[in-house]
């Protein structure tokens, strides 16, 4: 899918000498094994996994030593960094070597430009510990940077636009890493980590708008951690779900911590039939479990601020699985006979055990946290709690009573509870063509990208310390 | 990931089907002799694929599981042309629904077809994909799309897999079927459902009607076509291609997805009966393309495209 197309003059880089050894690979795994040593977690920690360890090998410059990402990238072993210089590439890369660093010189001038031919900017496959940093991506029928398959991924200063399914995106893919980075302009989600579990990434400092949904993630969770980030101007913000048309059901285990979401209620962005169902929620837990949820600055929604319902999943392949059965890990789990569909039918993936807690909601239409279930039996009935936020309205009423996190709730947990039939009816605006969707503005780039060394997706992902993390301020422009 | 097959139909399911479809190959013995029709096909008695050889081990259930890459299409035309069975004879076709390769008529060969306009959304796929057009209380349906799962068959060794050659043409499904054909290879479904059924069920409008169709995923390894274009390949069992058929290939299941959801349907196939569906392939893919998504999605055992219920969006129409 590569061109050989590339708008800049190139510049007079001659070719280096590469001085490439195999003790380079000696001293990634002997490293590896030090660091995984190392590694500590505790409970309010993420746990950094590490899957080898750091070493720097050759650097390849595009286009001076090739004129194309492609070419650079078949040219490369494992450890080296590939280094680019601005320009407009006609490119999509595929990355079959482990332990590359394909980094951009800027990330606001290093563009990747699929003229809505090429499928993706960067796609890893089943390649470990890649890292793709500092540039852009834009204008791509799937996705801007695709990892699947995988174990270690870091993307990091990256900008992605105008992209038919995902901007950021990691699909079975495990110990990984997204930050410091941006997407719009996805009818599905601008950020999303699927089908894994423990999926053991973190999303930090991303800034995710003008998109289907802020975050997606179906079927994903374990040690997953969005902290830090900027969801805003999606239809919905961020989505976690379930559902038996992909593997590892349901959602679970999703630490989603001081984050800032407001307004998504975006009637103009492209949107995927979910995106148009989830329109004018700020966190949206669509039948997932045992999600933490603390911390977060949501405001300005016209549905819920923070807001927990089944996902309704019509001709579903499986059942819900039992508690014991959602111990598995996906590694396991998705080798499982295949089930019988005809046992199934429509499935109500529920929202159960998650908590909500020490959020700041406000200007919410139907509720700043709210609950939804079929039955009407509250959200304590699967064990969902609410405590400790600071909020206007809820539905049920006074929901913090009726399902607190701790002590047993009372009250009348049918009082004011959430419409759901209403909520899934009511009428909303057709999708926006995602090919059309503004350019964002310049980006901060990644510190010293040019001399830097490689840094391939060894230490990942990152430790947060998560107590540390308070409850955002209002950002100005918002 | 590591590359594993999901699971094959149970074996009292698959003995239930191949004694539905031996019995059905007796009638279709007895009733092909006295049907020759132009319009459904030129297949003689003696030319009657034997279909007691041709129960296939499908994918179902959640996709994730095996390397796969995807291709989704949009309608491209409807004409009375099929290039395989009536080759140079515009008109004598029943009605077929075309995707991908926009320029796919009766007279189409790997040659003509080769590089030209397609209507998928990878530009490298310049294949070309048929069915008979679907009709509801007699008046034509313009399908949605068609997308194209290309993955090993169950029990495959992925990296045994070789792409289609150059120029192979194949049918899935038998447009002279009698009777309900085997689900495994030719069924209806809604959404991705896999819920297999022999004829259209009613379906919810987040999961519109769809026809699923199974390739054979063994190649003798030297015909591109063959006189009743079934016998030059067949369907691997166990992960294993028959002794005759060397070339173990991808299987490509196709769904044409249709804008019929609820109940007061009357559904036809330009080829008769609901059970009549089938599918055409005609491999003029950009080979070399082709090869290397062979290579980076089902040798390296990845998933490089999901299809599924959420992402319905579908390509631009326009050519």
């Amino acid at each position: 899918m590569s061109t050989d197309h590339l708008e800049v003059a190139q510049p007079d880089h001659r070719p280096r000498p590469r001085h490439r050894a195999v003790w380079v690979l000696a001293l990634l795994a002997t490293v590896g094994l030090l660091a995984g040593a190392c590694s500590s977690g505790s409970s309010t920690t993420s746990t950094a996994t590490t899957v080898a360890g750091g070493a720097s090998g050759s650097v390849i410059h595009v286009p001076a030593d090739h004129p194309t990402i492609q070419s650079a990238v078949n040219a490369a072993s494992p450890g080296d960094l590939i280094l680019i210089s601005p320009g407009i590439y006609h490119e999509a890369v595929d990355v079959t070597t482990d332990y590359l660093d394909l980094r951009g010189i800027d990330r606001n001038t290093v563009i990747l430009d699929g003229t809505f031919q090429f499928e993706n900017g960067v796609r890893v496959l089943g390649a470990k510990g890649v890292a793709v940093e500092n540039m852009t991506a834009r204008n791509y029928t799937n996705n801007g940077f695709f990892w699947t398959g995988v174990e270690g991924y870091r993307g990091s200063y990256l900008t992605s636009f105008r992209t038919g399914n995902y901007g950021l995106y990691a699909f079975d893919s495990t110990k990984g890493q997204f930050d410091h980075s941006y997407a719009s302009g996805s009818p599905d989600a601008g950020v999303y980590i699927g089908q894994c579990q423990p999926c053991d990434a973190v999303i930090d400092t991303v800034t995710s708008e003008h998109n289907g949904l802020g975050y997606s993630g179906t079927n994903s969770g374990g040690n997953l951690t969005i902290v830090n980030s900027i969801f805003r101007h999606n239809r919905a913000g961020v989505v976690p779900n379930s559902g038996s048309y992909e593997q590892c059901y349901p959602e679970r285990k999703t630490t989603i911590v001081g984050n800032v979401v407001y307004d998504n209620n975006q009637a103009d962005t492209p949107a995927i039939d979910v995106a148009l169902l989830a329109m004018g929620n700020g966190i949206l837990v669509a039948g997932g479990r045992q999600n933490d949820i603390e911390r977060n600055l949501v405001y300005d929604h016209e549905r819920t601020g923070i807001g927990l319902v089944p996902f309704p999943e019509e001709d579903a392949n499986d059942k819900v699985p039992t508690s014991e059965q959602m111990e598995r890990p996906c590694s396991d789990q998705k080798h499982d006979p295949t089930p019988d569909p005809k046992s199934a039918g429509t499935v109500i993936w529920p929202a159960a055990d998650n908590q909500v807690l020490d959020n700041v909601v406000s200007g919410s239409g139907l509720g700043d946290l709210a609950f939804g279930d079929l039955s009407g039996e509250g959200p304590a009935s699967e064990n969902n709690c609410f405590s400790g936020n600071t909020f206007t309205t809820s539905a049920p009423t006074d929901i913090e009573t009726v399902a607190p996190c701790t002590g047993t709730g009372s009250g009348d947990p049918k009082a004011g509870s959430l419409d759901l039939a209403a909520l899934i009816a009511s009428e909303r605006p057709p999708a926006g063509d995602y090919k059309v969707t503004p350019e964002p503005p310049a980006q901060p780039n990644m510190p010293d990208a040019a001399t830097a060394p490689a840094r391939p997706a060894t230490d990942v992902p990152m430790a947060v310390d998560l107590a540390a993390i308070a409850v955002p301020t209002k950002p100005t422009d918002g | 990931m590591t590359p594993a097959g999901n699971q094959p139909m149970s074996s009292n399911r698959r003995l239930l089907l191949l004694t539905v479809g031996t019995a059905l190959v007796m009638v279709a013995l007895i009733v092909v002799s006295a049907v020759v029709n132009g319009g459904r096909g030129a297949t003689t008695a003696s030319q009657a694929p034997d279909l007691s050889s041709r129960v296939a081990s499908i994918h179902t259930g959640p996709q994730g599981t095996v390397p796969q890459f995807v291709v989704k299409c949009a309608f491209s035309h409807t004409a009375p042309d099929d290039p395989i069975v009536h080759p140079g004879m515009p008109g004598m076709s029943h009605s077929h629904d075309f995707f991908g390769n926009r320029g796919t008529d009766a007279s189409s060969t790997a040659a003509t077809l080769a590089g030209g306009a397609t209507s998928c959304t990878k530009q490298s796929d310049t294949a070309a994909y048929w069915a008979p057009t679907l009709s509801d209380h007699g008046q034509p349906v313009t399908p949605l799309g068609l997308v194209a799962y290309y993955r090993p068959a169950p029990g495959v060794d992925p990296t045994t897999i070789e792409p289609f050659p150059a120029g192979l043409m194949m049918i899935a499904g038998d447009s002279m079927a009698e009777g309900p054909q085997p689900v495994e290879i030719a069924s209806w479904t809604c959404g991705t459902s896999s819920d297999l059924q022999v004829a259209p069920p009613t379906c919810p409008p987040e999961a519109p009607l769809r026809a699923r169709l199974t390739f054979p995923d063994c190649w003798d390894g030297v015909h591109l076509d063959s006189d009743d274009h079934h016998t030059h390949v067949t369907f691997s069992n166990d992960g294993t291609c028959p002794a005759g058929f060397p070339v173990t290939m991808p299987q490509l299941t196709v769904t044409v997805r249709y804008p019929i959801s609820g109940a007061g349907h009357d559904l036809t196939l330009a080829s008769g009966p609901t059970f009549t569906i089938h599918s055409d392939f005609f491999n003029t893919w950009d080979q070399s393309e082709l090869t290397k998504l062979v290579d980076l999605c089902l040798h390296r055992g990845v998933v490089c495209n999901v299809a599924s219920n959420r992402a319905e969006d579908e390509p631009q129409q326009a050519s």
